[in-house]
């Protein structure tokens, strides 16, 4: 069977001694910053990009995804133990998670987590990998005109299934997508937007976007409101679930997992939207809970957690098959792909397959050494919790720095990063969600370039994207999606299932 | 008129202010045609449409019914001390060398919090610039020079 054989391919690469350090190296930095409270795993993949550089690319894409879900996983010790989400898509298991904390089964809710979230993680795994060969096979079918229809519909998805203002998010979008042309024009070869600085001439830095926005603004949000921590330290508990938590538990991870792999598969989905859904859905579906959702339910661990690992997992499709990065997160992982110089897309899988089943088969060992390294050394992340920020962001930042600036050994990146701190910082003032932003940067260039061609080949008539039949209905469905949402009693809902958690 | 929504208001305005830059600055580039783009035919169409997004934000800034439009107080300590911190290591790498320009990044972002304590900040620079030695020239080999220009050879 082709798939055994590809995923054989792919664990004789991911075996490899050195890929399985990278491995345990990504999952253990990714945690290490994925613990620290306001560090998302945006801003931890963007701090960590450089590492990779000076790896060979299957390599670096296995540590970046190790990077990944172990900065996940340490945003949900954080949102347990000090009721402070590292990560958005954490929010949601702060609710429960911190409660049950507080009653002393801390123990119980991490483990809960830990072991959720790899059942969860095995589970997208095997979806990835089995729906890997026909979504290639789909995206061959693709010209210009698909792509970019498909890339609205991509960037469409993303805006509405984010929380805050639809149009904020698309002017973001935008906004980003203009950022990602400054830099050479690949047709016609003039610099746009460079102002005679030849270090624009190959575009904006796209880990100084990253890490300025992200990184930096977090840091100084972070340092505006100081202090209120409270560490439930001494009290993690015993760390096996008792019967009860187990029985309650299970039935969730396994409909968080159903609901995050389907979610996390759609344009703008991932972690976040999976997290929520599936806290919602555990509301709706348990009776009688006991405890109550919100006052320590096991449930409202196991469900959201499942979830927004198994949609961690499986929103590396769209990006690993098409090319098209469904959320943030992948958009870092796209750019990370093109420093390397391997354009993502259906290609890869044929160019490339032990990097393509190798990374596969790495996120299973990922996520298992994900169950081996944080339950052991969750004693070792709540003695990081206690390190006081005053000595922590100083440090992040000689990190940041030094990383960018061995990306192109150039400091004019370093200066850039910190214009894009500045920026970040007013987006954060002005309340215009960061992630549509480094989504529409990657996607800036592809789109033009489908754009181009579409047009060529059509001789100038823009219809072609009406008369195709691919892509009239993913143009369709973008179009759908902004109707619905624009709908006021789903908007009403949307709200709502954003603020419930407030 | 009254603002409602300075947030929004705001946000509006700085989205237009970036379309309008765009639209701009692509004048000097060649438009082409519909069949054969030149550079500045997408970026012009983008911030065209983040002018007329821009001008939709703003305008609902100030018919918005809410509660909570004011924005935030900007914090220009931390704001100033971060980022000033990572230009100065900017600016100081090449001439003054990883060393000087790391004491730079860490005592001066240190400021920008409220609990400052000296010894700490200290303390705190050499365990970092002993970490980075070790993690980032000896470890990783990175190219960079570690002395300022004078106590080069």
């Amino acid at each position: 069977m082709d798939l055994i054989d590809n995923l054989a391919l792919g664990f004789s690469t991911a075996l490899t001694f050195a890929n399985l350090a990278y491995a345990f190296a990504g999952v253990l930095i990714g945690t290490l910053i994925g613990v620290l409270p306001g560090i998302g795993p945006i801003a931890t993949l963007a701090m960590l990009l450089p590492m990779t550089y000076s790896l060979e690319p299957t390599s670096a894409l296995i540590m970046l995804a190790g990077i990944y879900y172990g900065a996940q996983y340490g945003g949900s010790t954080t949102a347990i133990l000090v009721n402070l989400p590292g990560e958005s898509s954490s929010v949601v298991t702060c609710i429960d998670g911190y409660q049950m904390a507080r009653r002393g089964r801390a123990g119980a809710a991490l483990a809960t987590a830990a072991l959720g979230s790899f059942f969860a993680g095995t589970v997208g795994t095997l979806i990835l990998a089995a729906l890997a060969l026909p979504m290639v096979e789909l995206a061959f079918k693709f010209g210009p005109a698909e792509y970019f229809s498909l890339m609205v519909l991509g960037l469409i998805g993303a805006v509405v299934l984010a929380s805050g203002s639809l149009v904020k998010a698309i002017a973001m979008i935008v906004l980003g997508l203009l950022l990602g042309l400054v830099g050479t024009d690949v047709n016609s070869g003039v610099a746009r937007f460079n102002f005679d600085v030849p270090e624009l001439a190959d575009g904006i830095g796209f880990v100084s976007v990253a890490m300025g926005v992200f990184g930096f603004a977090e840091i100084i949000a972070n340092l505006e409101h100081k202090g209120q921590r409270q560490v439930f330290t001494d009290k993690v508990g015993k760390l096996l679930p008792n019967r009860k938590e187990f029985m309650d538990a299970w039935p969730a991870v396994l409909r968080g997992t159903a609901l995050g792999s389907v979610l996390g598969v759609l344009p703008g989905g991932g972690a976040l939207l999976a997290a929520f859904a599936a806290y919602t859905v555990e509301k709706k579906v348990t009776r009688n809970p006991d405890p109550p959702f919100g006052q320590g339910n096991i449930r409202g661990v196991a469900a959201p957690e499942s979830a927004n690992n198994a949609g961690a997992q499986t929103s590396f499709i769209p990006m690993l098959t098409l090319g098209i990065p469904p959320n943030a997160v992948m958009a870092l992982m796209v750019g990370a792909m093109t420093i390397h110089n391997i354009q993502p897309g259906p290609q890869v899988m044929t160019s490339n397959p032990s990097l393509f089943w190798g990374l596969i088969a790495s996120m299973w060992i990922g996520n298992l050494m994900l169950v081996v390294l944080n339950l052991p050394l969750i004693g070792i992340w709540v003695q990081l919790l206690k390190v006081p920020y005053r000595l922590l962001y100083p440090a992040i930042l000689v990190f940041c720095c030094i990383g960018v600036y061995s990306i192109n050994n150039n400091s004019f990146d370093v200066l850039m990063t910190a214009a894009f701190g500045a920026l970040g910082y007013l987006f954060y003032k002005l309340r215009c969600e960061p992630a549509p932003l480094i989504l529409g940067f990657i996607l800036g260039p592809m789109m033009e370039e489908n754009l181009r061609r579409a047009m060529l080949l059509s001789r100038g008539d823009p219809t072609v994207f009406f008369t195709r039949p691919l892509s009239l209905t993913l143009l369709l469905m973008a179009a759908a999606l902004v109707v619905i949402v624009a709908l006021p009693q789903i908007s009403r809902t949307r709200e709502e299932a954003f603020h419930e958690v407030d | 008129m009254q603002i409602r929504d300075a947030k929004d208001f705001w946000s509006g305005v700085m989205f237009a202010g970036f379309g309008v830059f765009f639209v701009v600055f692509a004048r000097q580039y060649d438009m082409g045609t519909a069949a054969r783009m030149g550079p500045a035919f997408f970026p012009t169409m983008l911030g065209g449409l983040l002018l007329l997004l821009g001008a939709v934000v703003a305008i609902r800034g100030l018919t918005a019914q809410t509660k909570d439009g004011r924005v935030d107080r900007f914090h220009f300590k931390p704001l100033a001390f971060v980022l000033g911190a990572v230009v100065a290591f900017g600016l100081l790498l090449r001439p003054g060398g990883l060393l000087v320009s790391l004491a730079a990044l860490v005592m001066i972002s240190s400021f920008g919090s409220d609990e400052f304590r000296l010894r700490d900040v200290l303390l705190l620079t050499v365990f970092l610039a002993v970490l980075v030695m070790i993690v980032f020239i000896y470890g990783l080999g990175m190219t960079v020079p570690v002395l300022p220009v004078f106590l080069r050879d």
